[in-house]
């Protein structure tokens, strides 16, 4: 099976072709970038699909990062990940954009917490974290650098991701072991099309992870006295 | 030919697929899939960019689908995609936007960006065989204006609000009156009892010339109204919505008619007037413009309700006439939540037009 993996929840596009049982991508290409998402990246799709060779009929499966991240950047990848997955009638799943931070270093040997974080500002860190033996200790949350730390035990830990410098500053103030391994600001995509190939479509949807309700009040509607409710 | 349209711009989902017919008369809606979002937005009394987004990213895939489906076709039997690329709220477009270019470069198909007030302005010739040139009103919560709909492509801005759009002007009065969001059907529906002459509200640019619109100060005095009424009846709010909607009406119709002495007198004969956008959907405005279209020997073509209100049709036939003309777009297109009809006009009166 091939697998196309998309991602635009972080600052970069990606894409890439694994097929199953190759160690690593026929196709990838990466642009990190803040903004303009959207129109870099269907043309890095279109190179990428045209570089693995096989064109769109030869892709069996996408794979597109859920978030967390950007709310628009998760909307654009999954747009473009359902749209492609509809039109050569191949099943989506979606990955997690921290699973694929992680991914590189779940199964290396440590005796200790894997974290991996992205920065979602305001001392906010989008966190997940793994056991030594892979186990998932904490799932996907929005949480204070604090309360994450806190979350995480006793260390030693092994921090990944654009708020890995935040837990590791939180984690010296606690007097914990901390190192960071890695502040990539987005996943290497060849570990979205792993974690993609091995997903089960039923059980990883593509559906978008926020981790954040939007910011909205209701508004105060003061109805006057006798008007009717509803004409 | 047949062109599958995606509509993201605001507060509705929508998906369709259009064949044209053979000779360039009009099109076929073979699928028109509509997914309205104003339940999540009504308890803010407004569409919540950020909600919209969500919204429009959780439906559109499986609307794709069903208006495939209920076209009797699938990907590889539409000949072109089409998606408003704008004007409208960003987080929104982005989602139909990006949808359309991925199914387009995995299926191998053109796309094509159509803006949403030209999908409109175009809806004319879907329903109807109608020739260009002709006059729009465009008239919704986003926009008011008359457009000369000279060619695919070819737009002349007449006239536009200066301040609110109609369908704003219909949603804060309809909240002054403590009616639910959008206030449009509500205010209507109330009308229909009401006095129209009980409250005398100004009629802004009324016999001014050119085609502008202004309909702030007539929000600000139905406000004024109500303050003096102090707690309006029933037939106080019914007389308050007839008279309100009367004036809108006034000034619609008193503004279509000074676009249409413009337009003729920059040498053209409009071949009809055509409404477009979901103020269009309103009874007194349609019964009015009707009228004035007889008096005036204009044809009327005012496309069913359905088509006037946020759809997928009119921008998948906006994207059949582009087609149709090798007008094709790239993939790298940007969305524009920002984008005049008129390319000359430039965005005047601070972009509500």
């Amino acid at each position: 099976m091939r697998i196309l993996a998309i991602d635009t929840a972080l600052p970069a596009v990606s894409a890439c072709v694994l097929d199953l049982g190759a160690a690593d991508p026929i196709a990838i290409e990466t642009a990190p970038m803040e903004r303009g998402h959207a129109e870099e990246l269907l043309p890095l799709v279109e190179r990428v699909v045209a570089a693995a060779g096989g064109g769109f009929a030869s892709i069996g499966r996408v794979a597109v990062t859920v978030g967390p991240g950007s709310f628009t950047g998760i909307r654009i990848g999954l747009a473009a990940g359902q749209a492609i997955a509809l039109a050569v009638k191949a099943p989506i799943v979606g990955v997690s954009t921290l699973a694929a931070l992680a991914a590189p270093y779940v199964l290396v040997p440590f005796d200790g917490v894997v974290a991996a974080a992205i920065d979602a500002r305001h001392g906010q860190v989008y966190v997940t974290a793994y056991g030594p033996d892979g186990r998932t200790l904490l799932s996907p949350r929005r949480v204070g650098a604090h309360e994450a730390l806190r979350a995480l035990g006793s260390g030693p830990l092994r921090l990944i991701g654009s708020g890995a410098p935040l837990l590791a500053e939180e984690a010296r103030l606690a007097g914990l072991e901390a190192e960071v391994a890695s502040r990539a600001p987005a996943p290497d995509i060849a570990y979205v099309a792993r974690l993609g190939l091995v997903a089960d479509p039923a059980t990883a949807p593509a559906r978008p992870l926020y981790l954040k309700a939007p910011d909205a009040k209701p508004s105060e509607q003061r109805p006057l006295q006798d008007a009717p409710a509803e004409a | 030919m047949r062109v599958l349209g995606i509509e993201t711009t605001c507060d509705e989902t929508a998906v369709a697929v259009v064949a044209s017919r053979i000779g360039g008369d009009g099109g076929d809606i073979l699928s028109n899939e509509v997914m309205s979002q104003i339940a999540q937005h009504a308890a803010y009394g407004g569409v919540v960019p950020e909600i919209a987004a969500r919204a429009h990213i959780d439906v559109l895939e499986r609307l794709i689908v069903r208006a495939l489906d209920a076209a009797g076709t699938d990907i590889a039997g539409v000949d072109a995609i089409a998606a408003s690329a704008g004007p409208g709220l960003i987080g929104g477009i982005l989602v139909g936007l990006t949808a359309a270019k991925a199914l387009a470069l995995a299926a191998d198909k053109p796309f094509i960006a159509v803006n949403h007030l030209e999908a409109h302005a175009l809806t004319g010739r879907l329903t109807e065989r109608l020739d260009f040139p002709y006059l729009a009103l465009l008239v919704s919560g986003g926009h008011t204006q008359l457009v000369a709909v000279l060619g695919v492509g070819d737009y002349k801005r007449l006239g536009s609000t200066v301040d609110d759009a109609a369908g704003e002007a219909f949603d804060k009065v309809a909240k002054m009156l403590g009616l639910p969001y959008p206030g449009g059907p509500h205010i209507e529906r109330l009308a229909e009892e009401g006095d129209p002459a009980r409250f005398d509200f100004p009629r802004p640019m009324f016999g001014r010339e050119g085609a502008d619109f202004s309909l702030s100060g007539l929000k600000t005095a139905v406000r004024q109204e109500i303050a003096r009424i102090g707690t309006p009846t029933e037939r106080d709010v019914a007389d308050l919505a007839a008279s309100f909607q009367a004036a809108i009406v006034d000034v619609l119709v008193d503004r279509v008619r000074s676009g249409l002495r413009i337009f003729t007198q920059s040498g053209g004969q409009p071949n009809g007037l055509v409404i477009g956008g979901g103020v269009g959907a309103n009874g007194a405005i349609r019964r009015a413009l009707t009228r004035l279209c007889a008096e005036t020997g204009l044809r009327f073509v005012s496309p069913p309700p359905g088509l006037c209100s946020d759809n997928g049709a009119v921008v998948a036939w906006a994207g059949l006439e582009r087609f149709a003309r090798g007008m094709t777009d790239d993939l790298t297109f940007a969305a524009r939540p920002r984008w005049p009809l008129d390319a000359n006009a430039g965005s005047l009166h601070h972009g509500k037009a």
